[in-house]
């Protein structure tokens, strides 16, 4: 899969959700979703995963999203047990899994392709894992992935990016994105 | 140091929970916390996660990094929450990337209580002859962070006092754990 069609599919399905791309999802997603109320975890890369479980846990109504990559969910892993403790059931995790530190250079993440994360996750106790290799399978799934009950966790086998925060620096710095989002929910947009 | 001299873990709740309500808008909505506690767990405020377990108005959220939980509490501080941190010195060391990324870079106001585990009651802590404990305050003034000791009773309103000034300033704020709690 191409990752900047999974994030049109993202867009098109996502609804209300709140947004917390990470990496290589960064650039894309800011040309794709402009308007999605979304704050990106760039400078703390790992960061994700937990960024997302703590908007979740305030907003417990709004579903939250969290496109995370392979190479950053291994520099915080025990956010997966973190997660599944914290049992938030409005929790997306979708993550990206290109085998690869791609915004360094591609170099092969430990373990490159071999690993498992939909099966670590679920052995870490999310209510809800899968893998899709296919854009075909996600498109059909992609609704009952955003409304099932979390945290669920879905594996995509995915491509390199066409931009990496490197070769696309720029958007907001994240103070303005934190200001901002933080003002929007606090109005109930 | 005699026991009676440690800081009782109900009276650092209740500074918790006064903190909070100096910055909450309103009172918490029916199921909703006063506010939130991350702790990677400290000795030093061992009693304080304890009583925290019990606590009915706060909620205690266990992370397994330090790291994770300045990220957690961004997106609780996003989300309209009220969070601070319980953790330790070495996690202080351990998460610097996260303090500076989240609350430096980020304008998150990350409130923290740290634990200066093995910390000499008749010493500074910069004169501790234990780097852990030596090179906390000189680790948070290369940050910029504003920090303060707590050691007595008499020094509970610095939770409140800290907590309100990581909210005014969009930052960091530490508050040092100098003495094991009771």
């Amino acid at each position: 899969m191409r990752p900047e069609d999974v994030l049109r599919a993202i867009n098109e399905a996502r609804g209300e959700a709140l947004v917390v791309p990470t990496m290589t999802a960064v650039p894309a997603w800011r040309t794709i979703a402009p308007d999605a109320p979304s704050v990106a975890c760039v400078d703390f890369m790992g960061g994700a995963s937990s960024l997302g479980l703590g908007l979740a846990l305030a907003q417990p109504d709004r579903r939250v999203v969290v496109l995370d990559g392979d190479g950053s969910l291994l520099m915080q892993l025990g956010s997966l047990a973190t997660v599944a403790g914290a049992a938030p059931a409005n929790y997306t995790h979708v993550l990206f899994a290109n085998g690869v530190y791609q915004t360094s250079g591609s170099q092969a993440i430990p373990g490159g392709a071999g690993v498992d994360f939909a099966g670590m996750a679920e052995a870490a106790g999310y209510a809800f894992t899968t893998r899709i290799d296919t854009l075909e399978e996600l498109r059909i799934r992609l609704p009952e992935l955003l409304r099932a009950e979390g945290p669920v966790l879905v594996e995509l086998a995915v491509e390199e990016a066409e931009l990496t925060p490197m070769t696309a620096p720029g958007g907001d710095p994240l103070r303005v994105q934190v200001a901002q989002l933080r003002e929007r929910l606090a109005s109930g947009g | 140091m005699p026991e009676n001299e440690k800081i009782p873990a109900p009276l650092i709740v209740e500074a918790l929970k006064e903190a909070f309500r100096g910055q909450r808008a309103a009172p918490p909505a029916a199921g909703e916390p006063l506010g939130w506690v991350l702790s990677v767990p400290d000795t030093h405020q061992r009693s304080v996660i304890r009583e925290l377990e019990e606590d009915t108005e706060l909620r205690l959220l266990t992370c397994s990094t330090e790291d994770e939980a300045n990220a957690i509490a961004a997106g609780l501080y996003v989300g309209g929450a009220e969070v601070a941190l319980m953790i330790q010195h070495a996690g202080l060391y351990a998460s610097v990337n996260t303090l500076r990324g989240v609350g430096l870079d980020g304008g998150v106001p990350l409130f923290a209580l740290v634990g200066l585990l093995s910390r000499e009651p008749e010493l500074e802590p910069r004169d501790s002859p234990r780097s852990m404990v030596r090179f906390a305050e000189p680790l948070l003034d290369t940050f910029e962070v504003p920090h303060a000791l707590l050691e007595t009773r008499e020094d509970l309103g610095l939770i409140p006092e800290y907590y309100a000034l990581s909210r005014e300033r969009s930052g960091p704020a530490v508050v040092l754990v100098g003495r094991e709690t009771a």
